[in-house]
């Protein structure tokens, strides 16, 4: 049985999800699952993965303390699911966590359809005006099932005025069972609020994800998500920014580093809708053995949204004959005084660069891991957690030696 | 507040310049009903005196196309065009078949002579030969015997199809197949002529090739169909131009061209297409739906240079497969739309054999309230081993109501080929306009300066005689749109 029945019989089940957002489920089965026929999913195709049976939202089962703390970066107060529900919440003065109740979420495709239908797990963060907060807050979600399960999660984080909050977020599956997790964030930033999300997405093989990520920026507010893709059998990130004030900045970088069948596709989204704010998005990708990569970037400058500056670069390495990259830059602008780019390359280390290293005695392998890291640097740099920048370069550096050696 | 009433007034200017080709010739014609079935594509053939082969053809496309749907996918809104309202088959009558371009009807010769192809001196000084296509039928073709004697073949593609048989029957349908798209299929089906060429093995076509087509029937709708064969190590360069009559109707051009570059030939293919836009307010204006393609085999190579004024809505896709190892494909474009002109074009350059390159060069400038679409594909196969792309999209933004898209699609599949692109979108500085003004240079000279130097790379691919057209379309095109 592949998911769609699965979720249809569970529907009869549950009839209560019927009810609750019955527009939603029913938009859902009107539409199935996105095919590469849908312009979205061009070259991403989820056949594979919604033929198996899963277990749908299953309880699963209980963990113990150390897998806790070998799941965890271990950088600040941690809020962490477990099998969809909430195991721990942290009090932070300032900040309230809250399990998610809405019972109305927006969606606007069938993916999203699907989360709004019946997701009912998930955190509600809330900072409130004028709070600081500077140590990282992280979130874990945790999957530990004797069968192959399907996890829903509805987040939403809200920064009110002048508040900011930097926030990592992993997703880990505990067991080889298949993990198919379809979770959707809603972030909201008032004025003057400030941002910084990390996703950590060093996933294992048995791990398929699409997540669905979506900020509305109010004027004067900042926002980054970085995205460290640095494993996991699918894959899919869709993030959108709505600019709806002036003076809003935007940020999204990301690193991207697969290897054997690992797939990866990250689709942005940036929408200009007022004036003078600016976007920079600069994704850097590296793919060896058979894995697939796409990019698919869009900006969208609304008329009327003057002084805008837009910046968008893709650039990819890739290291075998069987792994592919598809990449999509878009730009739609409708408003003349603006500054937008996008650039995208693809291509291999620089042959000149590797001699020179390998004139100063350092070896092959080195230079090229030196200078592989060196191409993905850029993007790390952005994150501005010191603790979660050396964190991270540890997981990039030991993906990257796996890479260059197969 | 100055400025903002010149500009006005200079917007004034602009939108009351008149078409200069939009002017109809009053000649009988053999005009066939409206509408399409089996049976208008049984007629066309009829008159077109052709083998059962091409007949066989054309009824297979027809029926593909009855099952087709017409795509919508690209980023244009245009009203759907009745495909029972459209003209399929209109010629001007003429009795004999002439030998020489002395003998045209005074009529026909007027005409060539407002749209600037003077028929005499393009004699006298031997430089370019022309096939003339008005509404479906080639109406001349000259120095048709001076290239006879280089083993030359340029006539029209119905000649071709009587005459060259085996040539045509080799290769039509080969590049762009007839069930490729809706257009293709449509044109296939009732193309009523056009040009074709054929560059024997070795030989340097001495000339520039040009075929110049015009819609003049009201109604109408033009299928012209292009088939280029450059042999082995031969090259040949073909210019395209275009023209419509001012009419508040919107007519349909569905054209396709095919090009086939055998190993280590060279073909550059140059446009400066510029139909009837339609008028200040979007009424009337030609759709200008093109299916254009060239294969490239070993060592050989393609170069399409285009200028896009005109039309109403286009919707062009010059492409290369580059087939063969060492193949080169070149797109250069400049495309300008003003008041509510759509344009989306692009290219594909699909590269299959190793070593293969391609650059991209393509220049939008969007005026008024236009729409000016880039959209185009890369795609790397896993057997391109060391191939290469380069493309650069810019678009230049003229005023607050315009919008400027790029979508491109770039596929790689191994790890030896370099592809790099890239895309602006911006407006002219007002700190470069400052710049010129303060050297003395008007404002509107100054614009004029600064778009030519934009669109240079691509100009600058044009061949002479185009480039100088070119550079006063575009001049046309702008004036006064500054924004």
């Amino acid at each position: 049985m592949g998911l769609l029945e699965g979720i249809k019989k569970y529907s009869q089940e549950n009839p209560a999800i019927n009810t609750q957002n019955k527009e939603a489920f029913s938009m859902f089965l009107e539409l199935g699952f996105p095919t590469k026929n849908d312009e979205e999913w061009k070259y991403t195709s989820l056949k594979k993965i919604i033929s198996k049976e899963y277990k749908i939202e299953n309880k699963g089962e209980k963990i113990n303390e150390n897998e806790i703390t070998e799941s965890s970066l271990g950088l600040g107060e941690k809020i962490i699911f477990l099998n969809g529900e909430l195991l721990r919440n942290p009090e932070i003065s300032g900040v309230t966590v809250t399990k998610k109740t809405n019972n109305n979420p927006k969606y606007h495709d069938a993916i999203t359809a699907l989360n709004a239908a019946y997701a009912k797990n998930g955190y509600n963060i809330v900072v409130k005006k004028n709070t600081q907060i500077t140590e990282p807050l992280e979130i874990l979600f945790l999957t530990k099932n004797a069968s192959n399960n399907f996890i829903q999660y509805n987040n939403s984080i809200l920064l009110q005025e002048n508040s900011s909050i930097k926030i990592l977020e992993n997703i880990k599956n505990l067991t080889q069972n298949l993990c198919f997790t379809n979770t959707k964030t809603e972030i909201k930033i008032n004025n003057g609020g400030v941002l910084e999300l990390n996703k950590i997405q060093d996933y294992s093989d048995s791990q398929f994800l699409i997540d669905n990520t979506n900020i509305v920026q109010d004027s004067k507010s900042c926002s980054t998500i970085n995205t460290m893709l640095l494993g996991g059998a699918f894959t899919r990130n869709n993030l959108s920014f709505i600019q709806n004030g002036a003076h809003c900045e935007s940020n999204m970088n990301g690193i991207t580093v697969l290897n054997n069948n690992e797939f990866g596709d990250h689709h942005t989204y940036i929408d200009h809708k007022n004036e003078k704010c600016e976007s920079n998005e600069m994704y850097k990708g590296v793919y060896a053995g058979k894995s697939n990569g796409v990019f698919n970037g869009k900006i969208m400058v609304r008329p009327d949204a003057q002084k805008i500056n837009a910046f968008q670069a893709n650039n990819n390495l890739l290291l075998s004959d069987d792994c592919s990259i598809n990449s999509k830059p878009q730009l739609e602008i409708y408003a003349d005084d603006v500054k937008c780019s996008h650039g995208c390359t693809i291509g291999q280390l620089d042959e000149k660069a590797l001699f020179y290293m390998r004139t100063r005695g350092i070896s092959e392998k080195d230079a090229r891991q030196i200078l592989t890291f060196a191409f993905v640097a850029e993007a790390l740099e952005k994150i501005t957690v010191p603790s979660l920048y050396e964190k991270s370069k540890a997981l990039i550096e030991a993906k990257l030696n796996v890479s260059l050696s197969i | 507040m100055r400025e903002k009433n010149s500009e006005d007034e200079l917007l004034e200017q602009v939108t009351s310049t008149e078409y200069k080709y939009g002017f109809t010739t009053k000649i009988a014609s053999d005009t066939i009903a409206k509408g399409l079935s089996e049976d208008v594509v049984r007629l066309i053939s009829k008159k077109k005196e052709e083998p059962q082969w091409m007949l066989d053809y054309r009824l297979k496309a027809y029926h593909a196309w009855l099952e087709m749907e017409e795509p919508d996918w690209a980023n244009v809104n245009y009203p759907k065009p009745d495909y029972q309202e459209i003209i399929y088959y209109s010629a001007p009558k003429q009795k004999k078949k002439l030998n020489s371009l002395d003998d045209l009807d005074p009529e026909l010769k007027k005409t060539f002579d407002k749209l600037g192809i003077s028929i005499n001196e393009q004699k006298r000084l031997s430089g370019v030969a022309v096939d003339i296509v008005m509404d479906s039928v080639s109406v001349a073709t000259s120095f048709k015997s001076k290239l006879a004697e280089l083993g030359i073949i340029f006539c029209s593609i119905s000649e071709a199809i009587k005459e060259h048989t085996e040539l045509v029957k080799k290769y039509l349908g080969t590049v762009v197949p007839a069930r490729d798209n809706f257009f293709s299929a449509l044109n296939a089906a009732v193309f009523s002529d056009g040009s074709f060429c054929y560059i024997p093995k070795g030989s340097k076509c001495p000339m520039e090739l040009s075929t110049y087509f015009r819609i003049n029937e009201a109604g109408t709708g033009q299928f012209e169909r292009t088939l280029l064969i450059a042999d082995e190590g031969s090259y040949v360069s073909y210019l395209e131009g275009c023209t419509a009559p001012q009419r508040d109707e919107n007519q349909l051009h569905a054209a396709v061209v095919e090009l086939i570059a055998l190993d280590n030939a060279e073909i550059k293919y140059s446009t400066v297409q510029n139909w009837y836009p339609g008028d200040k307010d979007g009424k009337g204006g030609v759709f200008n739906f093109v299916t254009k393609r060239g294969v490239c085999y070993k060592n050989s190579k393609i170069s399409w240079t285009q200028v896009e004024t005109g039309s109403a809505v286009t919707w062009k896709y010059p492409s290369c497969i580059l087939k063969g190892d060492n193949s080169v494909g070149e797109f250069f474009s400049v495309a300008v739309t003003n008041n509510l002109q759509q344009a989306d074009t692009g290219t594909k350059m699909i590269h299959l054999g190793k070593n293969s390159k391609s650059t991209i060069i393509a220049k939008g400038i969007c005026a008024g309230k236009s729409n000016g679409s880039y959209r185009g594909l890369v795609q790397i196969s896993k057997g391109a081993k060391n191939s290469r792309n380069f493309s650069q999209c810019d678009s230049l933004l003229m005023g607050d109501k315009c919008g400027s898209h790029t979508f491109p699609y770039i596929e790689v599949k191994n790890s030896s080929s370099k592809v790099e692109h890239e895309a602006t979108t911006s407006k002219i500085g007002e700190d470069q306009i400052f710049y010129c003004n303060q050297r003395g240079i008007g404002t509107e000279e100054a614009i004029a300066m600064i778009v030519n130097g934009y669109c240079k790379d691509v100009l600058s691919q044009l061949p002479m005689e185009f480039a100088v057209e070119a550079q006063k379309l575009l001049e046309i095109s702008l004036e006064g749109s500054v924004g």
